[in-house]
């Protein structure tokens, strides 16, 4: 589409670089799941056909080589969240494993019995439950920010709350997965900070879209997903500060998290070994960094073009007759995705007759349920996109919702 | 089938029989779909010679699943306990297999949902609470 081409960025051009495009599918559920470019697929692919081996264990010449290329890319990563040390990079299966390292390898033993620990109204599943069994294995109290009636995080609240001294940890998104608005992680942090407390950003729904740099925020733990950045799936990461890191329990014990066992006992290797027991998803781990190469190889003009297409999405859904836009329409940008509901049709039913004309989208609870019961509703459907959409799949969407709602009425 | 809506599938989804508000606690059965959270919570009021008189039910769902209570709570009606739970067991041998014969009425519509397996779990929800009713012997709700 010419439309779509604006300062050299070519859509159609980009989306030639990934296979499962050619199927005949507007993939519009980026927020699940992106996809993979054909360089990350390769790189996987090499590192089993040329370097495979168990690395950081092996003395023979492919396990040097194994261990190379994960290193390579814990640094390739230290480097992509802002220029951390690379050992403040520790590899994990993905975001909820990330979340749940800390909260229970760290946060538990720093919370007491009527403690505060805070997440906002829109975490996801994954930034909840973590913190909810922390509080109730020790008796502290789960705290949530509530969301402004334009849907923004209510940080008037949030400082109130603070006020009582009883703060010890938050856990905050940096983008809802379901309103779609970056949150204002940096005041977060202050806030937080200010009252002496430690905070952990979900990164999962920002990393492919806004730069990254977790000094900036100024956080204390930044965890994400690979597979939402054009990665593969099962690969996550946990930044966390060195001096933190260095505090927090393994939550799992097993081979090359050692340094000495004993029969009846055991030190732990160096942060961040410590924390990556079992021998790890190296192809995985490579495909990260690929990604993250393909990544910062696309012009700005990609993520200009992402968030004109959610606002493309926004603009129109809203103004159809029955739907609403979830989330802020002003004053907090939206760099990727919308979620709405149309009146007289169930959320799943409008993806399916979308699914009918070759939409993906996302329809349900969206691992948010705490949020959907404030927003008062049970369910919602959520176009969400990446830089090798199109102006026309955003029209195909707003005209099938049309369609949906014209079956239904 | 191009769409899983057909016709007959959304007369009941737009006007669902048996739909009604339960008040908390009194139902005979519930069931949750936890990937997309659709719940139903399921009343069977039984006639003093063992036969169900009215199929009542709270739905928070999509219309897959609102047409399968609809049409459920419609055929059940006049039947027996051991009727219901045969009912429930033919339904699920149809259900996206050999699908429903011209006797099951309106259920042919749900014929050819296994290519949306994703939503046979819709169509099974009422059905799963109508169980855990059974299951709870004559008695009803405790």
């Amino acid at each position: 589409m010419k439309e779509d081409r604006r300062d050299g960025f070519d859509p159609d051009a980009l989306r030639r670089q990934f296979a499962i495009l050619n199927r005949e599918v507007a993939w519009l559920d980026n927020a699940a799941t992106t996809q993979r470019p054909e360089s990350v697929l390769r790189a996987m692919d090499e590192f089993y056909r040329q370097h495979n081996a168990n690395p950081r264990r092996s003395v023979h010449r492919l396990g040097t080589e194994a261990t190379a290329v994960y290193e390579q890319a814990r640094a390739a990563t230290a480097r992509f969240v802002g220029g951390a040390a690379p050992e403040e990079i520790v590899f994990t299966s993905g975001t909820t494993a990330s979340i749940n390292l800390v909260a229970a390898g760290l946060a538990r033993g720093e919370i007491g019995p009527g403690d505060h620990v805070w997440v906002s109204a829109a975490e996801h599943h994954s930034n909840w439950v973590p913190w909810q069994k922390a509080v109730h294995a020790v008796g502290a109290r789960l705290q949530v920010i509530p969301l402004q009636p334009d849907g923004r995080l209510d940080l008037e609240a949030f400082e109130q709350g603070l006020s009582g001294g009883q703060t010890k940890w938050v856990a905050v998104a940096w983008v809802s997965n379901v309103l779609g608005a970056v949150n204002d992680v940096r005041a977060i942090c202050d806030l937080a900070h200010a009252a002496r407390a430690r905070v952990l950003v979900d990164g999962a729904q920002g990393v492919a879209h806004l730069p990254v740099d977790v000094a900036a925020l100024g956080c204390d733990f930044f965890a994400f997903s690979a597979h939402k950045m054009f990665g593969p799936m099962g690969t996550g990461v946990l930044w966390g500060r060195s001096s933190l890191l260095q505090r927090m329990e393994p939550l799992f014990y097993g081979g090359e998290m050692i340094a000495r066992v004993e029969e009846q006992t055991a030190t732990w290797a160096d942060v961040p070994y410590r924390f990556e027991g079992g021998t790890p998803n190296v192809a995985g781990v490579v495909g990260l960094a690929a990604a993250i190469d393909w990544q910062q190889a696309l012009p700005a003009a990609a993520h200009a073009h992402v968030a004109e297409l959610a606002r493309q999405a926004a603009d129109g859904l809203a103004a159809l007759p029955g739907v609403a836009v979830l989330g802020p329409t002003t004053g907090a940008p939206r760099p990727s995705l919308v979620s709405f509901t149309v009146q007289g049709v169930p959320a799943h039913d409008v993806a399916q007759v979308l699914d009918e004309r070759g939409i993906a989208v996302r329809a349900g609870h969206m691992c948010a349920q705490p949020l959907l019961r404030r927003l008062g509703i049970e369910s919602a459907v959520r176009a969400s996109f990446a830089p090798y959409n199109s102006a026309d799949e955003v029209r195909r969407l707003l005209a099938g919702v049309q369609a949906a709602r014209k079956i239904f009425t | 089938m191009n769409t899983l809506y057909q016709a007959s599938l959304l007369a009941h989804a737009k006007q669902p029989y048996g739909a009604t508000r339960l008040a908390p606690g009194t139902e005979d059965g519930e069931a949750l779909n936890p990937a997309c959270g659709d719940e139903i919570r399921v009343k069977l009021v039984w006639t003093p010679g063992g036969t169900l008189e009215r199929l009542t039910y709270e739905l928070h769902g999509c219309a897959v699943s609102a047409a399968a209570a609809s049409m459920t709570a419609r055929c059940l009606e006049g039947r027996t306990r051991a009727e219901v739970a045969a009912m429930g067991v033919a339904f699920a041998s149809r259900l996206g297999r050999e699908g429903f014969e011209a006797e099951w009425g309106d259920f042919q519509a749900f014929n050819g949902i296994e290519r949306f397996p994703a939503r046979m779990h819709c169509a099974r929800l009422v059905w799963r609470a109508v169980e855990q009713a059974l299951a709870k012997g004559p008695g009803g709700s405790p």
